[in-house]
């Protein structure tokens, strides 16, 4: 019983930050921009939240400080990408690169290895909700999780109806499917590319916030461990659907949940256990291919 | 006269975003209160103007050269593998652990089992993507990523139990046995990995310029449907290129561990990693093998340097890190002016002179 709970809370906290990433991230890949700067974005979201902690404590200041940080780091991803129409891709690696690089030039002037927030309690950011935490198993789903974990989930409501239901959304996506056509109606791309680019960089910095400071108190150069790209690939095999992308990353967190819970059990072997989740991220993005690509018997070699 | 211009571009455009990397490095240099000129001087004067230095600088650019190239043969056939570096850690890992456990072996023949060992496992590796994007179409990009962090993961399991060398304070495998290192020359770290580099890069040359290959890339790379509709098997050639790319980039990491690391352990390509500089360098020398040579030492001066700033300066050797990352971000713009030189023409005509 002890072990399900843990499970299936580990699974909604190890969920948390990828179905922020993959709220955000969709709208650019609907926007036909390939943002796979997620990673840095949210390590950048990361780093200046636990930075601004360890200095002010201020935990609003902190939270504000990332996303406008984190913003910036979109504005130039749309600058160089979408403005210069350099490629998305580069450009995406490179801030991969200079967030962790800025991170351990800070960190070494700071002469310390990690930022670890000891005078922060971290278990008072914890939500417990009275009645519902003493129900066993929804108890555990339900309970007990920092704010952040919240606003992910009715985040997803929020950017399903953003994308779907509002004029918004449907120029984002007119936008992504044909751009010339989009334009020659009097849309304006680059506006709309930009806004999509930016809202995943916002949902990114609360990711890296929900990463470090609200779950760990602890930053590392390390620490989102490629989970910005388990992100894309949610959003891959979801093809940006909102709800299916983000079922895709609890998919991840579940495998992740599991291998954490379960690796006690395995004695030696529990190294390998940390493999598991990427395995199964990419056979799911296999089989969804697979399935996608079944029926179109168009000859030629696109995807 | 156009070929001529076409060249000025090529190198304005990848000293452009050199330069503007270092001025933005140099304001945080100051930032800090240190001199940005002096800091780049030790760079400069450590890993070009002495002769050891520079033969470092050439011995740190050996599996640089090869990994740029396991980047630029699919990138330049718009594949993006992204799995060199776990290719690389993968055919480093097993020439290490070939070079480690094979004994009494003539030195000749004990290398040329690592350096199998390391291109197979890199081939293996690269595979996996390779028939998934071929077969059944699925990103390739996303899936080299993740089985980069996959690959990590499983060879820090390898190498902390199974392969783990007791004796060594911390996780490593066992060092290589001396008939599988590669012996330096003279006070430098240079060994004969630099010249097997540069013979691969000699025969990538060829293949990519000379050969139905290289031209195949190229078309592929422009426009796959219409490769497709020509009558290349584009599938087939993507699964030739990921080997390729996967043979290379093992290739790096054979050598890496035979001439410079000598056993495997955790940080074995070091921050940011062979592979992702192989990215750089790719980008930089623009895909032709000439580039990346260039690229290449470049880079590994810039290695060696970020070392010796370091330690003669009060500088943290991330900002070379830093600077690495602004060359790339300012690297991808310069598709544009390809792009404008293809459009450019028209304006060339008109309004240009």
């Amino acid at each position: 019983m002890e072990l399900i709970n843990n499970i299936l809370y580990d699974t909604i906290y190890h969920s948390t930050p990828i179905i922020l990433c993959v709220t955000g991230g969709m709208f650019a890949y609907k926007a036909n921009v390939l943002n796979i700067a997620l990673e840095g974005m949210m390590l950048n979201g990361a780093f200046i939240s636990t930075l601004v902690m360890f200095f002010t404590g201020n935990l609003p200041l902190a939270v504000f400080l990332a996303i406008l940080t984190t913003l910036v780091y979109g504005l130039v991803f749309s600058f160089m990408g979408i403005t210069c129409k350099g490629n998305v891709i580069v450009v995406g690696l490179a801030i991969n690169l200079i967030v962790p690089a800025i991170a351990g030039f800070v960190m070494k002037m700071m002469e310390t290895a990690n930022i670890n927030l000891k005078n922060v309690n971290i278990t008072k950011y914890k939500i417990n909700i009275p009645l519902i935490k003493d129900i066993p198993i929804i108890g555990s789903i339900l309970s007990g999780h920092p704010p952040i974990t919240y606003l992910a989930f009715i985040g997803i409501a929020i950017f399903a109806v953003l994308m779907y239901k509002t004029r918004f959304g449907i120029y984002v996506r007119v936008v992504g499917e044909n751009e010339d056509s989009a334009r020659s109606i009097g849309i304006k791309t680059g506006f709309y590319k930009y806004a999509a680019v930016l809202i995943g960089a916002f949902c990114c910095a609360l990711a890296g916030v929900n990463l470090s400071v609200e779950r760990l108190g602890l930053y590392t150069n390390d620490m989102t461990a490629g989970r910005g790209f388990i992100a894309i690939a949610a959003i891959y095999c979801g093809q940006g659907e909102p709800v299916l992308s983000s079922l895709y990353a609890i998919l991840f967190g579940v495998a992740r949940s599991l291998a954490v819970n379960l690796s006690i059990y395995a004695g030696p072997a529990a190294g390998l256990f940390d493999i598991i989740p990427y395995i199964i991220m990419v056979a799911v993005l296999a089989a969804v291919s697979i399935v996608k690509h079944k029926n179109v018997k168009v000859r030629g070699f696109k995807c | 006269m156009n070929k001529k211009e076409g060249i000025i571009r090529n190198i304005l455009n990848s000293i452009l975003p050199i330069f503007l990397a270092f001025v933005i490095g140099g304001v945080v240099i100051a930032c800090i209160g240190e001199n940005p000129m002096e800091t780049y001087w030790i760079l400069l004067k450590k890993s070009f103007l002495s002769s050891t230095g520079f033969m470092n600088t050439l011995h740190y650019a050996s599996p640089l050269i090869l990994t740029g190239l396991a980047i630029a043969v699919t990138f330049k056939a718009d594949l993006y593998n992204m799995g060199v570096e776990g290719q690389m850690l993968f055919g480093g890992f097993f020439a290490g652990i070939a070079g480690a456990y094979i004994t009494g072996m003539n030195p000749f023949l004990h290398k040329f089992i690592c350096f199998a060992a390391g291109v197979l496992c890199g081939m293996a590796f690269a595979l996996i993507p390779a028939l998934l994007k071929a077969k059944c179409r699925v990103n390739e990009m996303v899936v080299t990523l993740m089985l980069n962090y996959a690959m990590a993961k499983a060879l820090e399991f390898l190498s902390t139990g199974v392969f783990r060398d007791l004796g060594s304070g911390y996780v490593a495998t066992p060092i290589i046995k001396e008939s599988a290192m590669f012996s330096r020359f003279g006070r430098s770290r240079l060994t004969m990995f630099f010249v097997i580099a540069v013979i691969v890069l000699i025969i990538m040359y060829v293949v990519m310029k000379k050969s139905k290959l290289g031209y195949e890339i190229t078309a592929i790379g422009k426009n796959s449907e219409f490769a497709e509709a020509t009558g290349m098997n584009v599938a087939k050639k993507t699964i030739v290129l990921m080997l390729l790319s996967g043979a290379l980039a093992g290739l790096a990491g054979a050598g890496y561990m035979m001439s410079e690391q000598f056993k495997y352990t955790l940080n074995f390509s070091g921050t940011p990693g062979l592979g992702w500089d192989g990215m750089l360098i790719a980008l930089l020398g623009g895909h032709s093998p000439g580039g990346i040579l260039i690229a290449a030492i470049f880079y590994a001066a810039l290695k060696t340097g970020s070392d010796n700033i370091n330690m003669y300066t009060n500088v943290p050797k991330e900002i070379v890190a830093l600077i690495q990352g602004l060359i790339i971000l300012f690297l991808a713009v310069k598709f544009i002016s390809e792009r404008m030189d293809l459009k450019g023409r028209r304006l060339h005509n008109g309004t240009d002179q």
